[in-house]
């Protein structure tokens, strides 16, 4: 039976013998092949049992630059020794100052002769003069020979202790090498035996070898496929973003049309609308960011200015009773970053946005709000409020849950309870707490109500309006688990959080 | 929202439901209202409540509420009073503070718990209605320490001859206000002196406010006043209001006798302040003596001539539907559950029939501050019959849902920037003047992209948060400069909101949406930006043109105006190495920042 292999392995396997472990090098040599390949080719042969590599280490020994200059010139202290006998120093000491340029040393080489040259027995160097020992001999310089013999290759007969001493003096370096080594198995030899056919194996597919249709005779190299690739790096929509679009998609599909309106506004629309009496806590510079520039709106609708005074002080309906606190347009016409996106439902509502709205009616934002808070990790001075309202010609508490019912269980959360709460604008008002889909814990997950007649009469509305609020922030943490949210919303975010974090869906 | 401490040996013995456990206590009372946020050092249960049931801040108001909860009281409940012996006589008082009310309370049995809850109660009052003193302050006093005026002044010998038809609370019989008198009036802060509480020298009101701790919190509260309002008997000044109380009237456990005076802003306020002290302290046991509040002829505000009998504890009355009951609940009601839920809530409902629909009227205890309107009734009937009992439905609304065009046009920008590799960003609209302004290189009065007037808050908490940014770059700078440690390169975009002061605009602030992009790697340049640029225009289908500009942020030379369909929209650059180094990047940045409409 044929094997079909690609062509370096075919060569290879012919190159290999049964008998003998043969080093890759020289097997690429007679193969004529890149070492580099034939290794690759014996690991794939190896991978499919017809060979067997085996790995043997040997040290191999070169002389660096310098040992090979001292094998030249003689090492430093055989000259300054040669030196010292010439000047007679084996019967008088010779001074050094002489001694060193006859024997051509200065400088690092001076050094490395007198370390040296008292170790080895040479003779003895003191206070600037230098004696020899006449029995010294030269010749029988282990580390000379040493040298010598590096040089030539022929390591075999030198001891370890000398081949150490001149690793530590720089002149030796010791490389490990490992050679590889190829034998045929019993398989590989089958193989021969029954014909190997070399095959083309290709790495990429290529323009030429789709057009000219040589892919059908070629093998494709396999990967490794389970390794890990350089890293890819796309553009993300922002998490908090992607949560804000699933809330519009939710509250589209429920029939919520979105309003739009401005940031920065006038205390009429964010609290005078909203039957918050002026002296309310909430209504002080510490609660709401106040402007110094711009600091009062152009103009406010005069007839509605009128109507909101009079419920604040008067209150609406036969029974009604304003609130006993004072008010002033100035107030109202003052400047704020909004608080709450509930200014723009009194626009809309009182037709100063986008004309007269007739109910049924559902709107919705998604937007900034401003509060002059602490910054910590569950608070930031500007967030996103989901603020919603539906307007039809009756409305009870029970079409107020059943909205948010449908409402929370599109984001898993369930068995909402609906505390009764108070706030200036709306009544009967819920705190909304549902069931955590992670942890099962009851957390609170907005705030809801019907808005009062306060609100409604003066707006000019006739229809019964329920309205809910809730942090998108809140919302966010609540499915993702985030505990700080500074890492994710504004200018200390964290990259790699963005870049990582799971998509929203 | 309002904390009150309770102590719950208290609370189970004013309701008499000693064998109601500390677990049993917290969830009746969060089915109130009341949320139990943990014990205090005393080991008393903090509980936060929503502020419209004001007549909740002390023990003795829960204790109240949780009897109506258990149905052990039902209905409309209004003290007895006792006839007046006291007077309060109002002249000369400070026009800006010109109202002030009263009660005397006798044979108070104070333990130290009792006496903390209403020292507790005042406290309360004062941060929520009393505004911070501002509105109304309360002042409490032992009244064996007062010694009353017998005698009469020539003033007050004038009046009582005319009558007044608003009167409903007032009495015009001037000779029968009783003879004890104490005096509101106002006094010249460096001509009167006394001892204060927690003081041991006589000072001047003067000295109080700059030199007593007490005084110099709420000096604000008298600031620019030529006279102080003051308090006197007999003997001389025993308080100095809103600021701080005599030391020689200072209540103690052993005082039996109370007199209690509020002053402030608002008649109404302090009357109903006055209410739920009354309450509380009746609660204990005491009993309520009433005051003539006597205002001279010539004095400020609008009870001149007037004498009112305080506490005031009528019940006001409000005409509720049954239509209107059956629609804001969504259900079907007779009639006897509506006037048992009404009981319930601690009010009185009497059923008439109009054409044949019922209609209520329902009488609200003197405690409430809160009930407004017919509907804040209709809220007391729908949570005695308990809101959670009802079944919830999904309204039978149709609409059509729509997304707003300005948030398509931004969504889709993004949608483009996302596809070219940008990091999509979302940012901070509040900044300061340095980021926004110096650290770009930019000046407020120059004409480039980011220059101009910003929207400025008004005595900023954070520095770090001053204005509204004019562009959305500097942003972008700052997330480079908090991400150095993270690998690059960095794309990042943003769109979203700047703004500008604008006389034009009614609001005085021209917002608009903007889009801006930065690309951050060793080796970018402005061929870089232009090539993602060029991109965002073609899949808006825009023909853009970036002609040369100047732009402090950008390196001379390689900016452009970034021009579409003929109009500029905004500008492209690499970045001037100055805002580089001054963000600490060490790799350049290409950006480019328009105005998102000019892609529609």
């Amino acid at each position: 039976m044929t094997t079909r292999l690609p062509p370096v392995q075919v060569a290879l396997l012919e190159a290999a013998d049964a008998e003998t472990d043969r080093p890759i090098t020289d097997l690429a040599g007679e193969a004529d092949r890149k070492p580099e390949t034939v290794t690759r080719a014996a690991f794939e042969l190896e991978d499919a049992g017809l060979v067997a590599v085996t790995e043997e280490t040997e040290d191999s020994l070169t002389l660096t630059p310098e040992g090979e200059r001292y094998r030249g010139e003689g090492l430093p202290e055989l000259r300054l020794y040669e030196a010292a006998l010439a000047a007679g120093a084996d019967d008088e000491p010779a001074g050094l100052g002489d001694l060193l340029p006859e024997a051509d040393l200065d400088g690092d080489a001076a050094d490395i002769a007198l370390a040296n040259f008292a170790r080895k027995g040479y003779g003895e160097v003191e206070s600037g003069s230098v004696r020899a020992d006449p029995d010294a001999d030269p010749d029988a310089d282990a580390e000379r020979a040493a040298l010598a013999a590096v040089a030539a290759g022929d390591t075999s007969d030198l001891e370890a202790a000398t081949l150490d001493r001149l690793e530590r003096r720089a002149l030796l370096e010791r490389t490990e090498r490992t050679a590889r080594l190829v034998r045929l198995t019993d398989d590989g030899v089958t193989a021969l035996m029954g014909g190997v056919e070399p095959v083309e194996r290709v790495d990429r597919v290529t323009p030429e070898l789709l057009t000219s249709g040589e892919w059908e005779d070629v093998d494709f190299a396999a990967y490794n496929v389970e390794a890990d690739a350089e890293p890819a790096r796309g553009g993300r929509e922002h998490i908090l973003r992607q949560t804000a679009n699933r809330v519009k998609d939710v509250l589209v599909g429920m029939g919520f049309e979105e309003m739009a309106g401005p940031h920065v506004d006038a205390q009429f629309w964010i609290n005078d609308c909203l039957f918050m009496p002026q002296d309310h806590p909430a209504r002080t510079h510490w609660d709401q960011f106040a402007l110094a520039q711009p600091d009062a709106v152009g103009e406010l609708p005069d007839d509605l200015v009128d109507r909101v005074r009079s419920a604040h002080l008067e209150g609406v309906g036969e029974d009604g009773e304003g609130y006993h606190s004072p008010w002033g347009v100035e107030t109202a016409a003052s400047l704020d970053l909004r608080g709450h996106t509930t200014s723009l439902s009194m626009r809309y509502l009182s037709g100063y946005q986008k004309g007269e709205l007739d109910p049924p009616q559902r709107c919705f934002s998604v937007e900034k709000v401003y509060r002059n808070d602490t910054l910590d990790p569950t608070h930031l001075l500007e967030f996103f409020q989901i603020e919603g309202w539906v307007m039809a010609e009756t409305l009870s508490v029970r079409d107020l849950m059943g909205t948010f019912e449908e409402f929370y269980d599109q984001f898993g959360i369930t068995d909402l309870e609906f505390k009764p709460h108070y706030n200036p604008y709306t009544e009967p008002s819920f705190e909304l707490f549902g069931t955590h889909p992670e942890t099962g814990d009851l957390v609170e997950v907005g705030n809801s109500g019907v808005f009062r007649d306060e609100v409604t009469e003066p707006l000019g509305v006739e229809a019964d309006v329920m309205a809910w609020g809730l942090s998108l922030e809140r919302l966010l943490m609540l499915i993702y688990g985030f505990e700080d949210i500074r890492d994710v919303h504004g200018t200390l975010c964290d990259l790699d959080l963005l870049r990582n974090v799971e998509a929203m869906h | 929202m309002p904390v009150v401490d309770i102590d719950p040996d208290e609370l189970r013995a004013l309701t008499d439901h000693e064998e109601k456990t500390d677990e049993d206590l917290q969830a009746d009372l969060f089915d109130l209202g009341l949320e139990f946020e943990g014990w205090t050092d005393d080991e008393e249960m903090q509980l936060e409540f929503a502020p419209d049931r004001l007549d909740r801040l002390s023990v003795e108001g829960v204790a109240r509420s949780l009897r109506y909860h258990y149905g052990d009281d039902r209905g409309v409940y209004v003290p007895s009073t006792n006839d007046p012996e006291w007077t309060v006589r109002v002249e000369d008082q400070p026009p800006d503070r010109p109202y002030v009310t009263g009660a005397v309370i006798r044979d108070v049995d104070f333990t130290e718990g009792s006496l903390e809850s209403l020292i507790q109660l005042q406290e309360k009052l004062h941060a929520t209605m009393g505004r911070q003193r501002a509105k109304g302050a309360i002042g409490v006093h032992d009244l064996i320490m007062l010694k009353g005026h017998e005698a009469r002044g020539a003033s007050e010998q004038q009046r009582g001859e005319e009558t007044d038809p608003r009167a409903d609370a007032t009495t015009d019989e001037a000779h029968s206000n009783p003879g004890k008198r104490v005096r509101y009036t106002s006094v010249d802060p460096d001509d009167e002196r006394f001892v204060p509480l927690d003081a041991d020298t006589d000072m001047t009101p003067a000295a109080v406010l700059s030199d007593h701790p007490v005084g110099e919190t709420y000096a604000g509260l008298v600031e620019g006043f030529d006279r102080v309002p003051a308090i006197y008997d007999a003997i001389g000044l025993f308080s100095f209001p809103p600021v701080i109380n005599g030391r020689r009237t200072e209540v103690s456990t052993e005082s039996r006798d109370l007199f209690v005076e509020m002053t402030g802003t608002d008649q109404w306020t302090v009357d109903r302040m006055l209410n739920i002290v009354c309450y509380a302290l009746s609660a204990r046991g005491a009993q309520i003596e009433r005051v003539a509040v006597e205002y001279a002829d010539d004095a400020p505000g609008e009870y001149a001539g007037r004498t009112l009998d305080r506490p005031d504890l009528s019940t006001k009355t409000k005409t509720v539907t049954h239509d209107r009951i059956e629609e804001t609940l969504g259900v079907d009601l007779d009639e006897e559950t509506v006037v048992d839920c009404a009981e319930r809530a601690g009010l009185d409902a009497e059923s008439t029939t109009e054409g044949g629909t019922p209609v209520y009227e329902v009488s609200v205890p003197p405690y409430r501050v809160d009930a407004l309107h017919p509907l804040d009734i209709i809220d007391d009937i729908g949570r005695a019959y308990g809101f959670n009992e009802l079944e919830p439905r999904y309204p039978d609304v149709s609409t059509v849902g729509g997304r707003h065009e300005r948030s398509r046009l931004e969504d889709a920008a993004r949608d483009a920037l996302v596809g070219l590799g940008f990091e999509d960003l979302l940012n901070f609209h509040m900044i300061n003047e340095a980021e926004n302004f110096e650290r770009m290189r930019v000046d407020t009065d120059g004409d480039c992209l980011g220059a101009g007037d910003p929207v400025t808050i008004r005595e900023p908490y954070s520095e770090d948060y001053t204005i509204l940014r004019t562009w959305a770059l500097p942003s972008l700078m700052m997330v480079l400069e908090n991400n150095t440690h993270r690998s690059y390169p960095q794309d990042l975009a943003e769109v979203g909101l700047a703004a500008e002061v604008d006389e034009d605009v009614n609001t005085g602030a021209a917002e608009r949406r903007t889009v801006a992009a930065a690309l951050a790697r060793t080796d970018v340049s402005y061929e870089d930006a232009k090539a993602r640029l060029q991109a965002l225009a073609t899949a808006f289908g825009k023909d853009l043109a970036t002609p040369a500009t100047r732009h402090p942020s950008f390196i001379d030379g390689r900016a452009a105006t970034v021009v579409l369909d003929g109009e500029p929209a905004g500008v492209i650059g690499e970045l001037h190495p100055a805002v580089l180094v001054e963000h600490d990047l060490e790799v350049p940045v290409a950006a480019f920042e328009l105005e998102l409409d000019a892609l529609s």
